[in-house]
């Protein structure tokens, strides 16, 4: 313990230094007056009462040093001199050290920015006990697309009771509700779960209680309890403890609010704030009456994997299949660890950034190697000197490891500077999908990280060359002057071609991304997404149930906003254009007999007002669009159709003469078609237009629609005159997901613009840094070879031809690069696959181009040392050394 | 070199400690002057060899220090024990007790079975 204080004492002992010499000299002399007094006191003389004093004190030049020793600790203050040193060094040289610092940074930001993100994605906990043993299952068509399909209830009960590797299955279901409590009222997530549900992902509440079966049981008759998330808890209801017991209305119904779960608890999606129960009846036939709804999660068995699972699971869709082979035919299970299904398509562009910016960071740390061995071949000099003045190998390898040091933590701080700023930019250009699930933030974790990353980059590229430095060349230094090492020149040339090919992985790839992005921008949605303004207006189902008084309500509503000033028209869909399929169901022409099993025709379904199409600007290729005689439910079910669903399912059959019917509604009678409208890409902008059926809207009512407002402006200055439109029918009613159709469609290609804008960053960095690495070789190879270059000018070669042999030697370095660099992205490329659009991860195009753009880069790297070569007075190029 | 100044070292910080313990505050040249009486000058040390030590156990805590003024008038820097270096005082000659037991056994004439 004593030992410590003194340490820490010591080390704090730089400071205060003027004060503590003040105080040495003073005692110093202090003792000296007494003992001179004390001395004359005895008989001396002054002079020699001094000389005496001074004689017995001992040398006091050295007392004084041993003080000042005791004062510090001696290896810090050495290390001090090494900083001072190395620091006075690199300002010397402000190009270096900007080259380095700047490679660093821009290495170390980027990556510790997309590791940020990708750490809270990939890497850290869930928050859920044991979260690996999770898995969640769905039912897949074994011949058909569907391999996510959500689950049969009745699957669910005999998977939960007959599964034999899950300890016990739970199932959801989402859906958005407004909770009321008679003075506000707002649109919320909501998931209807199992009483299992919370359990099995090990989650408790931190106030209340969770429900139980019995409860769950109970509520398919009374829906009455419902447990709430911490945000609503602390947001609404101020934190209150006694909220317990509280009565809620949710859509409509009054509920008692039954528990409050934690903070950090969110399960797929952060914006579900209500979770209620199921209410399943394990007794009702859901297979004869009722399609598939469910989702579920289960938890495996202690030390059960994820493979025995499935193939355990396989083979029981095998035995139901057979057990129920009307339900069951032709379905199997898939499950899916619960990481990897909550990640969903991020996965991919997560992978895809986290390589590209792995490659990075190399060609920043090649680079950063490139220069240091290139300042050390120019130094060996003076460490030379140095070592033959007597300063230990160690002692010369310190200095040396300093400098890196020094230079990457300069690096690593700048770098760590524009990560957290990066990072602020990515969570804003991140698709939706990336950020629904996670909340993206820099915490001490990452910047222990980005320390550990910049140390180990300062000692592994200042280590080595400074290693290869002290061992073997050293010495040489003072013999051959500087001429070239070869040893340390091939190492440059391989380092310089690994940035080439590592630049060209990622020019690939950005190139490839960004011809996928024009190509999706270039596709035509099928409707005109333009200064329309999008909200989801959800009535609560238990007051609205009657179907005239949701289309009362709906109708107000498409007239008032009509009227408000500057808008263009108004009209509402069951379904959110461009966010996944909504509604689909199957679908029979009359005259044909009923389709074979395997041979259904499923088509999406909408429900639409009068005047829609004109409204959304959809072509109507065929017959009419919905009238208000349509709408006004007294005429007979009457469909209009797409041309896919035409192309698809009525071939040569003319479509104004077909009568369809459609599986919605308990009754469904054969109604004629009326119309056929152009194709919409309602499921995402890059999938092929499904065949779609659309009703109209007093046919199949929703209690949840969204209202398109086209208007002549600005489409978010509508928003509050439409909500102020919406109170005005009903003071309680909230509208939610307000967005421009705009931004619904830029979040279709957020995907590959998230992915190409980084490619795009990372790719020009690594060109430029590789662009240095070669100008740094082919410069170093000019000052080397200013001699031979001399004499060759002398003989009589021409500029040009100099200029033609730097650049020679310059092009060798890139193509060889340049070759590997293509193999690699060759090999790479296929990793981007599923984000690419119109083109294969072999387009040649890009495959051109990337070299192209390299070499042009190269070209003008190399083309700066070849002319300072060409312009050497030869004279003077033979008098160096 | 090294183990020799190490064990003056140590004998020294007891000499201060002790000498700090009987006379009470003292300033540097009193420590000095002090050792050399009570080892009935059979110890001659430079002054100057002191105040390390001083700073040593001053780091450690044994002892604090503080400007005041001599008997003379003069103003000086005074040394006090702690209660740490009070304790340590009586820990370091017990400790110093037994070692110059033992060694004063192994010097002294062997009438022992060894």
């Amino acid at each position: 313990m004593r030992r410590f204080r003194a340490f820490f004492l010591r080390l704090a002992g730089w400071r205060g230094r003027a004060r503590r010499e003040q105080d040495l000299r003073d005692e110093f002399a202090a003792h000296l007056a007494m003992h001179i007094e004390d001395n004359v006191r005895a008989g001396m003389g002054e002079d020699e009462a001094r000389r005496a004093a001074l004689v017995k004190f001992g040398g006091m030049e050295s007392a004084k040093e041993s003080m000042r020793d005791g004062w510090t600790l001696v290896w810090l203050e050495t290390a001090w001199q090494d900083v001072r040193y190395a620091a006075r060094g690199l300002r010397r040289s402000p190009a270096f050290s900007a080259t380095v610092i700047g490679s660093l940074a821009l290495g170390l930001g980027a990556s510790l920015a997309i590791f940020t993100v990708a750490d809270n994605l990939l890497v850290r906990r869930l928050p859920y006990r044991d979260a690996s043993q999770l898995e969640e299952l769905w039912e897949a068509q074994i011949a058909g697309d569907a391999d996510h399909n959500v689950v049969s209830p009745a699957n669910y009960y005999d998977w939960k009771a007959q599964s034999g590797v899950f300890e016990d299955i739970a199932a959801w279901r989402a859906r958005r509700s407004v909770l009321s409590d008679g003075d506000r009222s707002e649109v919320f997530g909501k998931y209807y779960v199992t009483d299992n549900f919370l359990p099995i992902l090990g989650v408790r509440p931190v106030l209340g209680r969770l429900f139980t079966l019995q409860e769950d049981l109970e509520a398919r008759n009374t829906e009455t309890l419902v447990l709430i998330s911490h945000k609503l808890w602390q947001g609404w209801f101020g934190g209150s403890p006694d909220v317990i017991g509280r009565r809620v209305q949710i859509d409509g119904q009054p509920h008692t609010i039954l528990g409050v779960l934690p903070q950090d608890f969110y399960f797929r999606d952060r914006d579900v704030d209500l979770w209620e129960p199921m209410g399943l009846d394990p007794g009702y036939d859901y297979r004869g009456k009722e399609g598939r709804w469910l989702s579920c999660v289960g938890r495996m068995k202690p030390g059960v994997t994820h493979r025995q699972a499935q193939a355990r699971m396989t083979a029981l869709a095998a035995r139901l299949e057979r057990a129920y082979p009307v339900f069951n035919k032709g379905w199997t299970v898939r499950i899916e660890p619960l990481r990897d299904a909550m990640l969903g398509e991020a996965k991919t562009p997560l992978v895809v950034l986290v390589a590209a910016v792995a490659m990075l960071l190399a060609v920043a740390c090649a680079n950063v190697a490139n220069l240091l061995l290139a300042r050390y071949s120019s130094r060996r000099r003076e460490l030379a000197v140095r070592v033959s003045l007597g300063a230990g190998r160690v002692r010369v390898v310190r200095q040396l490891l300093t400098e890196s040091l020094l230079l990457a933590l300069a690096g690593g701080g700048i770098g760590m500077l524009i990560a957290q700023w990066a990072v602020k930019g990515l969570a804003l250009l991140a698709p939706e999908e990336l950020t629904k699930s996670a909340a993206i933030h820099f915490d001490l974790r990452i910047v222990l990280f980005a320390l550990g990353l910049s140390l180990a980059t300062g000692i592994l590229f200042g280590l080595a060359p400074a290693l290869v430095g002290s061992r073997t060349r050293i010495m040489d230094g003072l013999r051959d002057g500087a001429r070239s090492v070869s040893g340390w020149s091939g190492m440059r040339v391989r380092l310089v071609g690994g940035e080439v090919a590592a630049a060209i992985v990622l020019l690939v790839g950005a190139l490839l991304l960004f011809r996928s992005l024009a190509g999706l921008q270039g596709i035509h949605p099928g409707l005109d997404a333009s200064n329309v303004l999008a909200f989801r207006l959800t009535l609560p189902g238990g007051q609205y149930e009657k179907v005239s008084m949701r289309k009362q309500f709906f109708a107000r509503a498409l007239e008032q906003i009509g009227h408000l000033p500057g808008v263009v028209s108004v009209t509402f869909d069951s379904c959110v254009p461009f966010t996944g399929p909504c509604a689909g169901t199957w679908v029979r022409v009359q005259g044909r007999p009923p389709a074979k099993p395997g041979e259904e025709m499923l088509a999406a379904i909408s429900s639409v007002p009068a005047g829609y199409f004109r409204a959304m600007r959809i072509p109507i290729t065929e017959g009419r669009e919905f009238s208000d005689a349509d709408d006004s439910g007294a005429a007979p079910v009457r469909f209009i159709v797409n041309e896919a669903f035409v192309r698809r399912y009525l071939g040569e059959e003319r479509p104004l003469a077909a009568r369809i019917s459609v599986l919605m509604n308990p009754a469904n009678p054969f109604g004629e078609i009326v119309g056929v409208a152009g194709d919409v890409r309602d499921l995402s902008i890059e999938k092929a237009p499904e065949p779609e059926v659309y009703y109209v809207a007093s046919q199949l009512s929703y209690t949840g629609v969204t209202f398109l407002v086209r208007t002549g402006g600005n489409p978010l200055a509508y928003v509050e005159p439409a909500r102020r439109i919406i109170r005005g029918i009903d003071p309680l009613q909230p509208i939610a997901e307000v967005r421009t159709l705009d931004s619904i469609l830029g979040e279709n290609s957020a995907r590959q613009r998230f992915c190409a804008t980084l490619l795009a960053g990372f790719s020009t960095s690594a060109l430029v840094l590789a662009a240095v690495g070669i100008y740094g070789v082919l410069a170093y190879s000019v000052a080397q070879r200013t001699r031979e270059l001399g004499l060759r000018m002398a003989l009589g070669a021409e500029p040009g031809r100099i200029v033609g042999l730097v650049v020679g030697t310059g092009a060798r370095l890139v193509i060889g690069g340049a070759i590997v660099g293509l193999a690699g992205a060759l090999a790479l490329t296929g990793l981007l696959r599923s984000l690419l659009y119109g083109i294969g991860p072999r387009d040649p195009w890009t495959f051109v181009m990337a070299p192209a753009i390299l070499l042009t880069a190269a070209l003008v790297a190399a083309y700066i040392p070849a002319r300072r070569a060409a312009r050497l007075d030869p004279m003077e190029a033979l008098r160096t050394e | 070199m090294g183990d020799k100044t190490d064990i003056w070292q140590g004998t020294l910080a007891l000499m201060v400690l002790k000498t700090l313990e009987t006379m009470g505050p003292l300033h540097g040249y009193g420590i000095a002057r002090r050792i050399e009486q009570t080892s009935g000058d059979r110890l001659a040390i430079n002054y100057g060899t002191v105040y390390p030590a001083l700073l040593k156990l001053e780091q450690e805590g044994y002892i604090a220090s503080e400007w005041g003024v001599s008997d003379n008038n003069r103003k000086a820097k005074y040394y006090r024990l702690t209660r740490a270096g009070r304790n340590q005082v009586k820990k370091e000659a017990r400790q110093w007790e037994e070692t110059s037991a033992i060694i004063a056994r192994f010097l002294a004439p062997g009438e022992e079975a060894s």
